[in-house]
């Protein structure tokens, strides 16, 4: 249980980074290692070149200013922890505790947690429930991308094999409610199945917005419109709305069986983490 | 840029000393720790990231060595269990091990050791839940963590009484 | 004796100064990787290494044809006639039979550079139908795993009791239930490994370093498959990681890697991965199980009927064949009841998977589960309370005869289980569970009393028709300065004999625990013994040291007693000081004895001319057995089918106690084990063969977050038959928790009519027995209205 062999590239910048991963076909950016390294290991993977982001200044740190801006190498343990994260985004501590063990969230990162596009995984999804945008850069330059549409498959992402996620941004969730649940075997296991929920509520106490994305259930992360619409304009504690919407959140979605569980079992489970998430939510004014 | 092919010498401090080996870019922080310094004490369970037998602290926080490459750590600080006291010595979470029958087999205990070291760092007065949610990446096959979880129990309580006492 | 006493083992442990397999270098050592099979059963068309050995740093890649010099491994299972015998190579040679199995041994100047090699190794296939079902694998057209056997059923054999066909026809009731127990293994965090290196000298030796729990066992298997006498192959077994059972198998790389070291002419260290401990290790517990019980309508049981079908993999492992698990499930079927009439029948299937070896708790875990989940299942048909069924069945604490022809050295039956009963709070436990019912909580309780034969010998492993002699020594000599040094043949691997065994010498010779070493695991310097294994240790060590230093006891007494010119009725030893009773100020230190009796010429007693200061002795305990009870409380959540446990209680009887701590300890790992095989630990093989737990991300550990804090009770019957009335303590937490867990998880489904008939219990598996029993996805809300 040992690498092939590699070339290690260690750029300084971003710019650096983005010219080693476009010149070594076959390169990988190693962030945290924490997926990648077992992987190799087991070589199950075996990539010309490691591009080792882990001391590019730029990449790191946590910013906010109406929204959160996360840069991608930012260790998830500093995330979970940080003040402004727990105040604000309390969805993301809440995720990142089921992120493996404090060892894995030492190393692992942020932004490579979300680049590696597992669909077991807590942070994709959390993503996608808080409508966070990607800024991403590469050999033509940097754009950015919401999370609706970034995650195509299992370990597969619309990163191109060049181009390197450098920050997350999210928006401000001050006036939203959130509930996340997920049902694994173990403490910190990848989920059998997972909800992150984030609702907007008007005054009356109805749901003007409804983000309802789902993990550990296909072949990516997604959400789910089904559950979103039976959302809409209701109040989620009202009988049977969370039962309904947990019901339908699978509608036309193809769903995987692994070795732990069948498909029938995801969407029994699929079903009850959207309703719990869902019954978390604290009630508000109105609702 | 670095950039770094084939063996190449890699320095890193370990337990305050630098000290310098050969490593391919490929070498894991384990077995470079293991086989180049000779520090047998990290030990390698699984290589897939899950026992947490070869946690060492990278700059102070926990890390598996079988998850990082030698490389990658140039120039940081690692600590392994074989610094957590003088010779002769044991640390306040050795000794408590040692008195609440927190190892058996003793293959897992470097792990849990360090784990412990930055729990209690980071938390000085764990509950008995935080302490199993944190010590939920190491395994133990002998133990039953019965020992385990009384050791880092009477650990906490010998460094705050000797806090107190400061 | 009785104490407490803190581990003379722990402080190199917990500096990281410990010595294990793997921290082990010898100058010029090379590393092994193996080429193992990906396939279920094929036929090897080819082998072509030549790209693995242009690899730079690649020393050697051998395969079958290299070591065609090796008698082959031949299976020898327990000594009886109606278990046959089956013979392998060491590497395949046209014929692969399980996932894993070693093909060729790829020698380099690191390991990264022999896996290098290891994935160029070009290997042509004709793939054949593996079998997988056990039972299909009993029939009679079935596909042979192994052709030369002519059959795939290893063992079948039937024993019975009084009269159990009567007793069933005449029956008021009976109870019928199947139960499936999944493939589970010990997979120690600290895997195999071998180091080996080969001298031309004196004829041709080997040194091997293995992680092993039976040194000397291990060597005499081992000669004669290298072709060597004993005395030329020294074994030698450093600290071990975690053992488990796992350790006293004979491996085929056991014997490859002190090949490969003779071959190359260099020393050649092999580490086991994970993937090959999982995959390439034993396996265990994977056993199909039929359980009858007839009874009266009071809840009398009558007779117990049982059919234990082992999944036993591709080799019928050594030393114990596959009948480690089904032979013990059935020969102690009756285990703690009075019920006189016992039948039961083996069958030992080889199937297209890792082979069936010995783990911890091995075929008592299995043969417990259906026995007592049946008891469970009689309990609820005649709407009997099970615990006082169980009590009404029970037998009483003195020493008894089985039927099928143990004989129990007393224990306390009845009093463990209702101390297990009391210490969860049963008689509260009913409301408690009904209010949660209210809310839509289901809570439940489960009880699983045991008998555990512990210090296996000649006579235990004969009554439970594992029949092979046993051979134990210990050896005590007092050196020229009055310490003491003790080797013996068992070994430790986290069980602290260096501790405990020193605490029974230095008692009975009456010197201080700190002057006593103990050493073992070098068959060069150890006295003989079989290893440590089958909960036999602490009775064995205790037998043996309490012999062969009470002979040099008796000794030191006479010397003593003519130093000092006193009668040896009248000397005391007692913390290595000899002094006459009643004589204050009479006294000699040990050392001063010692050096007596090295250099004290004629002056001493003629025996202690003739054999000094040291004693050697052997131990072969009659039959003696632990027993105990594992009570569990449970809460399942119907929506998910997960299973917590809120609390785990073991009532342990393990006889007089040497170390308590120790024993706790020993408890404990078990009891967390047991969490393991119940509902987590599953070795998974595909419909098509494909094994699919060869990672830790699919073989679930528990960890600290699933074993919950544990409720541990000793009682003290001390046995009527063992040296000291010791009894041994290491499996009865693996053996009883499972049955107690799943009973409680029964328990607390019990509105649903389900029986849990399989282990591990899945959220999978609970989601689809309560889809069956018409319990669909319901809401929170009408799981709320109740």
């Amino acid at each position: 249980m040992k690498p092939a062999t590699f070339d290690y590239f260690r750029p300084d910048s971003v710019t650096e980074a983005v010219e080693a991963l476009s010149t070594n076909p076959d390169s990988k950016v190693l962030a945290g290692g924490q997926s990648l390294v077992p992987m190799m290991n087991m070589r199950l993977a075996g990539p010309s070149a490691l591009v080792d982001i882990g001391r590019i200044e730029e990449l790191h740190g946590i910013a906010a200013n109406g929204s959160l801006r996360v840069g991608a190498a930012t260790r998830q343990a500093d995330v979970m922890d940080h003040a402004t994260v727990v105040r604000g985004w309390p969805m993301i501590g809440a995720a990142l505790k089921e992120v493996g063990h404090p060892a894995i969230r030492a190393r692992g990162t942020f932004g490579g947690n979300i680049a590696h596009g597992d669909p077991g995984s807590e942070l994709p999804a959390v993503m996608l429930a808080l409508d966070a945008t990607f800024v991403i850069e590469g050999p033509s330059g940097t754009r950015s991308m919401v999370a609706d549409g970034f995650f195509l498959g299992h370990y597969t992402t619309a990163l191109d094999e060049d181009e390197l996620l450098v920050r997350v941004d999210i928006p401000d969730q001050a006036t939203s409610h959130w509930g996340f649940v997920e049902i694994d075997r173990r403490h910190g296991d990848y989920a059998l199945a997972g909800a992150a929920v984030r609702l907007d509520v008007d005054a009356a106490g109805h749901v003007s917005d409804a983000r309802v994305a789902l993990f550990g259930v296909a072949s990516r992360p997604l959400r789910s419109a089904a559950a979103e619409q039976v959302l809409a304009g209701t109040r989620p504690r009202d009988a049977g709305v969370a039962d309904e919407a947990g019901r339908v959140a699978l509608e036309g979605v193809d769903v995987a069986a692994d070795s732990f569980v069948s498909a029938a079992y995801r969407r029994e489970a699929t079903a009850t983490v959207v309703e719990r998430a869902l019954l978390d939510i604290e009630p508000t004014e109105g609702a | 840029m670095e950039i770094r092919q084939g063996n190449i010498a890699v320095e890193i401090t370990v337990n305050g000393d630098l000290r310098t080996g050969i490593a391919e870019p490929r070498m894991l922080l384990s077995d470079f720790l293991r086989h180049e310094l000779g520090l047998t004490g990290t030990h390698v369970g699984c290589e897939q990231g899950v026992c947490g037998a070869c946690t060492v602290l990278i700059d102070g926080v926990p890390a598996r060595a079988c998850l990082t490459f030698a490389v990658q750590v140039e120039g940081r600080r690692i600590d392994t269990v074989e610094g957590m006291a003088e010779p002769g010595q044991l640390s306040d979470i050795q000794q408590a091990y040692h008195e609440e029958h927190g190892l058996q087999c003793g293959f897992c205990t470097p792990g849990f050791l360090t784990s412990t070291e930055a729990l209690l760092r980071e938390n000085p007065d764990p509950t008995e839940e935080q302490i199993r949610e944190y010590l939920s990446g190491n395994v133990c096959r002998c133990t039953g963590y019965q020992g385990i979880v009384a050791a880092v129990q009477r650990a906490a309580r010998v460094r705050k009484a000797v806090s107190h006492d400061a | 004796m009785g104490r407490s006493v803190q581990r003379v083992e722990d402080p190199q442990l917990l500096t990281g100064q410990g010595r294990f397999l793997d921290d082990i270098t010898l100058p010029g050592m090379l590393h092994a990787v193996f080429v193992r099979s990906p396939v279920a059963h094929a036929h090897i068309s080819s082998i072509d290494t030549s790209e693995a050995l242009a690899v730079d740093g690649v020393i050697a890649v051998y395969t079958a044809k290299d070591l065609d010099w090796l008698a082959p491994m031949v299976s020898t299972g327990p000594m009886r006639e109606d278990v046959l015998t089956q013979s392998r190579t060491v590497l395949a040679t046209d014929v692969v039979r399980h996932i894993g199995e070693p093909i060729a041994v790829v020698i380099a100047r690191s390991p990264y550079l022999a896996e290098d090699g290891r994935d160029l190794v070009d290997i042509e296939w004709e793939q054949r139908t593996p079998v997988l079902d056990p039972l299909a694998a009993l029939e009679p057209d079935s596909p042979l795993v192994d052709e030369a056997l002519g059959t795939n059923n290893v063992c079948h054999a039937e024993q019975s009791a009084g009269d159990p066909e009567a007793a069933f026809a005449e029956a008021e009731h009976v109870t019928s239930i199947k139960f499936c127990s999944g493939r589970s293994t010990a997979a120690p965090i600290e895997g195999r490994g071998v180091i080996a290196e080969y001298e031309d000298r004196a004829g041709g030796r080997y040194t091997m370093y293995s992680s092993t729990q039976m040194p000397h066992l291990l060597r005499m298997l081992m000669a004669p498959v290298l072709g060597v006498p004993e005395g030329r192959l020294t074994i030698k077994a450093p600290d071990v990681g975690g053992a488990f059972g796992l350790k006293c198998t004979v491996f085929p790389e056991d014997i490859v890697i002190p090949a490969a070291a003779r071959l190359c002419g260099r020393p050649v260290k092999w580490v086991e991965d994970r993937w090959e401990d999982l995959a390439a290790g034993v396996h265990s517990k994977g056993m199909v199980c039929t359980m009858e019980i007839a009874a009266k309508a009071d809840g009398t049981m009558t007779a117990f009927r049982g059919h234990f079908i082992s999944d036993a993999g591709a080799y019928s492992s050594i030393p114990f064949s596959p009948l480690v698990d089904s032979q013990v499930a059935g020969a102690y079927l009756s285990s703690c009841y009075g019920v006189q009439n016992v039948a039961y029948t083996i069958d030992n299937p080889l199937t297209n998977k890792c082979q069936i070896g010995a783990v911890r708790g091995v075929g008592w875990v299995p043969g417990q589960l259906a026995r007592e989940v049946a008891i469970e299942q009689l309990a609820r048909e005649l709407g009997k309370d099970s615990v006082e069924l169980r009590l009404q069945n029970i037998i009483s604490p003195e020493v008894y005869r089985t039927p099928l022809g143990q004989t129990y050295d007393g224990g306390s039956y009845a009093a463990a289980l209702e101390q297990a009963r009391d210490s969860v709070g049963y008689a509260e436990f009913r409301e408690r569970q009904a209010k949660a019912r209210e809310e839509g909580r289901y809570l439940g309780v489960g009880f699983s009393p045991f008998v555990e034969p512990t210090g296996w010998g000649t006579t235990s492993a004969s009554v439970g028709g594992m029949t092979t002699p046993f051979y134990d020594m210990a050896s005590v000599t007092i050196e020229p300065d009055g310490s003491v040094t003790v080797t013996t043949g068992l070994h430790s691997h986290g069980q602290g004999h260096e501790t405990t065994l020193a605490q029974v010498t230095a008692d009975h010779l009456g010197v201080s625990m700190d002057s006593v070493r103990v050493t073992f695991g070098d068959t060069d310097s150890s006295a003989f013994g079989m290893g440590t294994y089958s909960s036999r240790s602490a009775v064995l060590g205790f037998g043996s040291i309490k012999e062969s230093a009470g002979q040099v006891r008796n000794r030191l007494v006479r010397l003593a007693a003519q130093m000092m010119e006193a009668d040896e009725g009248d000397i005391e030893l007692v913390e290595g000081v000899a002094s006459v009773k009643g004589v204050p100020g009479r006294s000699v230190p040990i050392q001063q004895i010692a050096g007596f009796g090295y250099f004290g010429a004629e002056a001493r007693p003629e025996d202690v001319q003739r054999d000094g200061l040291t004693a050697t002795a052997g131990y072969d305990p009659g039959e003696t057995y632990a027993n105990g009870c594992a009570a569990a409380i449970v809460e399942v959540d119907v929506r998910t089918g997960l299973v917590t446990i809120e609390q785990l209680v073991a009532v342990e009887d393990c006889g007089v106690v040497l170390n308590p701590v120790i024993v706790k300890g020993q408890v404990a790992g078990a009891l967390a084990n047991g969490i393991g095989v119940a509902l987590l630990e599953d070795l998974v093989y595909e419909d098509t063969g494909e094994f699919i737990s060869g990672s830790l991300m699919h073989y679930l550990y528990p960890s600290t977050t699933e074993v919950p804090d544990l409720t541990m009770h000793q009682i003290e019957t001390p046995s009527a038959v063992s040296a000291g009335g010791v009894k041994g303590v290491g499996e009865a937490g693996t053996i009883s928790a499972p049955a107690a867990i799943v009973n409680a998880i029964g328990d607390a489904l019990s509105p649903f009519g389900i029986v849990i008939e399989k282990t591990p219990v899945t959220p999978d598996y609970l989601r689809q027995r309560l889809r069956d029993a018409d319990h669909g996805p319901v809401s929170e809300a009408r799981i709320e209205k109740g």
